[in-house]
C-alpha cells in the first residue's frame, strides 16, 4: 500500500504529463502563428523563355517585339507571387535547349516556352523528366496548355466589321475588296488572318469578290499593288483589310494619294503603337478623329498577353488543370473604345 | 405647326431636358460617394485641419530648421505631354530714358506662360473626375465655364497648416533588400511601375516609429525626383513612368483620414498602373472619392535625409496655396520646418 498513492494524487501526477505537453504545443502553434506573416503564401519562381529579344525586330506579324511581350511579363508579374527568370530563344533551337537546360538547373517551378522549333518536343521531355510544367505561348508544346492568339477569330472580327460598315453605310452599292499585308507569312499564321476575313465577307456579303494582295512583308509594295487594284475597281466602294497596322496606314496613305478616301473603308489588325498612342499623340485611332476611314483595328494584345498569362500560370501551379488552348482576347479598338482599351497616361 | 402641335413639342422638349438633367444627378449619385462634410461640402479632407490638429501640428517645430520641399519652378523643367512654360521679363524702364518720375523709379515683372499643373503641384478637387461627376457627386459639366469652375475651385481649401510625415521608401526598400534602381538615378530610386503597397508604407512609418493622426500629409521619398533634379538631361525617362502609390495604399491611406498625399514623382501613383485598364485609378480613389489631395513633384531627398540624420520624421507642414478661383491645382511651395 505505501507504494501505492491515492487516487487524487495519481491524478495530480499524471496532468503534469499530458496538460503541459498540450499546452506547449497550443503555445508554439501560437507562437509559429505569430510568427508567420499574415497573408503570406509561396513564391513561385517562374520561368519565361521569349521567342526573341533581337531590337526593333517584330513578331507574330504585328508591330510588337519580344522586349514587348517580355514587359508585359514584368508588369503582371507585380500582382503574382512570383520570381520571374527570363531567357532569350533568339528563334534557335540550340540556345532554346540551353535555355531549358538552365531552367531546370535553376529549379524553375514552371517554363513559360514561346518558341517556334524541333526544338520543343526534347524541351518537353526535358522538362518533364525534370517535374517543371510548361505553358506553351503560340507555338505548341508536347503535351503543354497552349495560349494563343487567334488569329483566325481576328480575321473574322475584321472581316465582320468591314461588312457591318458596308452594309450601314454602302448598300447596294458596288463594293469590292482586298486584303492587304504579308500574307505569304504562314508561320506568323497571317494567312490565318487574310481567311477570317475573306471567310466573314463571305458570309455577309457573297457578292463581294476579295483580292489578296501579298506585300511579302515589305510595306512599300502596298502602293504599287494597291494601286492596281484601284486602278481595276475605278469606281465603287472598297472594303480593305490589313493584316498589320503598319500595312494599313500604307494602304490609307495609297487611298488618299489616290483621291478615292470616299470610296474606302480599312479595319486592321494588331493595335500597336504605330496606329493609337496617347491624348497627344494624335495617331490614326484618336477619339479626335472619329471620321477617319481606318474604322479599327482588331486587338489581340500581345503588348499585354503577361496579364492573361501568368493567371494561367499561377492555376497550373496551384495543380488545377487548363483547357488544352486558351486563346486570346479580340477587341475591335475604334477611336470610340480606344481610350477605354488603351487608357493615355500623358492627359494635360 | 397648330398651336397644340407646338406645344406638344416644346413640352416634350422640356422633359426631355429636364429628364437627362435628372440623370446626370442620379449617375454621380451613382458613381461618386457623398462628402462626409455634408452635400454643399467643397473643402474635401482639408476639413480636417481643425485649429487643434495645427496646434498639434506647431509641437513639431523644435528648433526653427526649414527644409525645402518644392523643386525649381524654370524652364527646362520635366514637363508632362504637351505642357509648357515660357517666361518673359518685361524690363523696359531700364533702358535709357525709361526711368520714371524724378526718383529715376524703374520696375520689372513677369508674364508666366503654363499650365497650372506643373513643378511642385497641388491637385484639386476639381482635377480628377469619373465621367462628369467630381468630388461629393458633382455634376461638373453644369459648373464650368470657357475660362473656370463655378465649383470645388482652390478658393474653397483650408489652409495646409498641418502636420507632414516622411515616409522614406528607398530605406524600406533597401532594407527589405528589393531596391531594384533606375541605372539613370544617380542616387538610389525605386524604379518605375514599382507598386508602394501599404505594407511597405507601414514598414516606413515603423521605422521612424510614427502613428499617422487624422488631418496628416503623408510625403513619400521613392528616389525617382533625383531624374526631375537633372532636368532636362532625363526628363524623358522622368516622364516615361514612376514608382507610386497601388490601390491598396491608397484604400489604406483613406483609412488613416490623412489631407493629402505627395511623392517626388508627377503622379504619385505607380505607372504603368497595375491594371492597363485603368487611367490613374488612384488619382479617383484619393480625389474623386474622397476629396484627399495629391501633390506631385515634391522634392523629398532633403526632408528624407533630415530624418535619417534626426531619426525623426514628423514636421510641420507649410504649403501656400494660392486662392486660385475656379482652378483644378496650381503650383505650391512647400517647406518642412522643424
Amino acid at each position: 500500500m505505501k507504494d501505492r498513492a491515492p487516487a487524487s494524487s495519481l491524478r495530480g501526477r499524471r496532468r503534469p504529463r499530458v496538460w503541459p505537453v498540450a499546452a506547449g504545443l497550443v503555445a508554439l502553434l501560437v507562437v509559429a502563428a505569430g510568427l508567420w506573416p499574415a497573408g503570406a503564401q509561396r513564391r513561385y519562381v517562374v520561368a519565361f523563355a521569349n521567342l526573341t529579344e533581337e531590337p526593333g525586330v517584330t513578331v507574330e506579324g504585328t508591330g510588337f517585339t519580344g522586349r514587348e511581350i517580355r514587359e508585359s511579363f514584368m508588369l503582371a508579374a507585380r500582382a503574382h507571387p512570383v520570381e520571374m527568370v527570363y531567357y532569350d530563344n533568339q528563334r534557335d533551337d540550340a540556345r532554346a535547349l540551353q535555355n531549358a537546360d538552365a531552367a531546370i538547373a535553376r529549379k524553375v517551378d514552371l517554363y513559360i516556352q514561346y518558341h517556334q522549333g524541333a526544338a520543343n518536343a526534347a524541351i518537353a521531355q526535358k522538362l518533364k523528366a525534370a517535374g517543371i510544367p510548361i505553358l506553351a505561348l503560340n507555338y505548341p508544346v508536347p503535351g503543354a496548355p497552349l495560349y494563343t492568339l487567334d488569329n483566325l477569330a481576328a480575321g473574322h472580327v475584321a472581316g465582320e466589321a468591314l461588312a457591318q460598315f458596308a452594309l450601314r453605310s454602302w448598300r447596294g452599292q458596288p463594293t469590292a475588296a482586298a486584303v492587304v499585308g504579308n500574307l505569304s507569312a504562314a508561320a506568323d499564321r497571317v494567312p490565318e488572318r487574310a481567311r477570317g476575313v475573306t471567310e466573314a465577307l463571305a458570309q455577309r456579303l457573297p457578292a463581294v469578290r476579295v483580292t489578296a494582295l501579298d506585300t511579302r512583308g515589305n510595306p512599300a509594295q502596298v502602293g504599287p499593288l494597291l494601286g492596281k487594284f484601284l486602278g481595276a475597281h475605278p469606281t465603287g466602294k472598297l472594303l480593305l483589310a490589313a493584316t498589320d497596322d503598319t500595312t494599313a496606314l500604307a494602304v490609307k496613305s495609297t487611298v488618299e494619294s489616290a483621291g478615292r478616301v470616299h470610296d474606302a473603308a480599312i479595319v486592321s489588325h494588331g493595335v500597336d503603337r504605330t496606329i493609337h498612342g496617347g491624348m497627344n499623340e494624335r495617331k490614326e485611332i484618336d477619339p479626335a478623329n472619329r471620321g477617319s476611314i481606318v474604322i479599327g483595328s482588331v486587338a489581340f494584345f500581345l503588348d499585354r498577353c503577361g496579364y492573361e498569362i501568368l493567371p494561367l500560370a499561377m492555376r497550373m501551379l496551384r495543380g488545377e488543370s487548363l483547357p488544352a488552348r486558351v486563346t486570346s482576347r479580340l477587341v475591335l479598338v475604334t477611336a470610340a473604345n480606344v481610350f477605354l482599351e488603351y487608357p493615355p497616361y500623358d492627359m494635360n | 405647326m397648330k398651336p397644340r402641335a407646338i406645344v406638344v413639342v416644346i413640352a416634350a422638349l422640356m422633359v426631355l431636358a429636364f429628364g437627362s438633367a435628372a440623370s446626370a444627378q442620379s449617375d454621380c449619385k451613382t458613381l461618386v460617394p457623398a462628402s462626409p462634410w455634408g452635400p454643399n461640402d467643397q473643402t474635401g479632407a482639408t476639413n480636417r485641419i481643425t485649429p487643434a490638429v495645427t496646434k498639434a501640428a506647431a509641437t513639431e517645430i523644435k528648433d526653427g530648421k526649414v527644409i525645402a520641399m518644392a523643386y525649381p519652378l524654370a524652364d527646362g523643367i520635366p514637363l508632362f505631354g504637351t505642357r509648357f512654360t515660357k517666361t518673359i521679363l518685361t524690363a523696359t524702364t531700364l533702358a535709357p530714358g525709361g526711368a520714371l518720375g524724378e526718383n529715376q523709379l524703374t520696375y520689372m515683372e513677369d508674364t508666366w506662360l503654363s499650365q497650372s499643373h506643373v513643378g511642385t503641384h497641388l491637385d484639386g478637387m476639381g482635377h480628377i473626375g469619373r465621367k462628369d461627376c467630381y468630388y461629393n457627386q458633382t455634376p461638373m459639366g453644369k459648373f464650368i465655364t470657357q475660362n473656370a469652375m463655378t465649383k470645388l475651385g482652390l478658393e474653397h481649401l483650408k489652409p495646409f497648416a498641418t502636420r507632414g510625415v516622411i515616409v522614406d521608401m528607398v530605406k524600406v526598400y533597401q532594407q527589405a533588400n528589393k531596391l531594384k534602381s533606375n541605372p539613370a538615378c544617380k542616387k538610389p530610386c525605386l524604379d518605375k511601375g514599382t507598386v508602394i503597397t501599404a505594407a511597405d508604407i507601414q514598414a516606413g512609418l515603423k521605422m521612424y516609429n510614427v502613428t499617422l493622426r487624422e488631418g496628416d500629409i503623408v510625403i513619400i521619398h521613392t528616389g525617382w525626383g533625383d531624374l526631375f533634379e537633372q532636368y532636362p538631361a532625363q526628363n524623358a525617362t522622368y516622364n516615361s513612368g514612376e514608382p507610386g502609390i497601388g490601390k491598396d495604399a491608397a484604400t489604406w491611406l483613406i483609412s488613416q483620414k490623412i489631407v493629402a498625399v505627395g511623392n517626388d514623382t508627377w503622379g504619385v501613383e505607380v505607372i504603368p498602373g497595375e491594371s492597363p485598364k485603368e487611367a490613374f485609378i488612384v488619382h479617383n480613389m484619393l480625389l474623386t472619392d474622397n476629396g484627399i489631395h495629391i501633390i506631385e513633384n515634391v522634392r523629398t531627398d532633403l526632408i528624407a535625409a533630415e530624418a535619417a540624420a534626426t531619426g525623426r520624421a514628423t514636421f510641420f507642414f507649410n504649403m501656400t496655396v494660392p486662392k486660385a478661383v475656379g482652378l483644378t491645382g496650381n503650383f505650391v511651395g512647400i517647406e518642412a520646418i522643424r
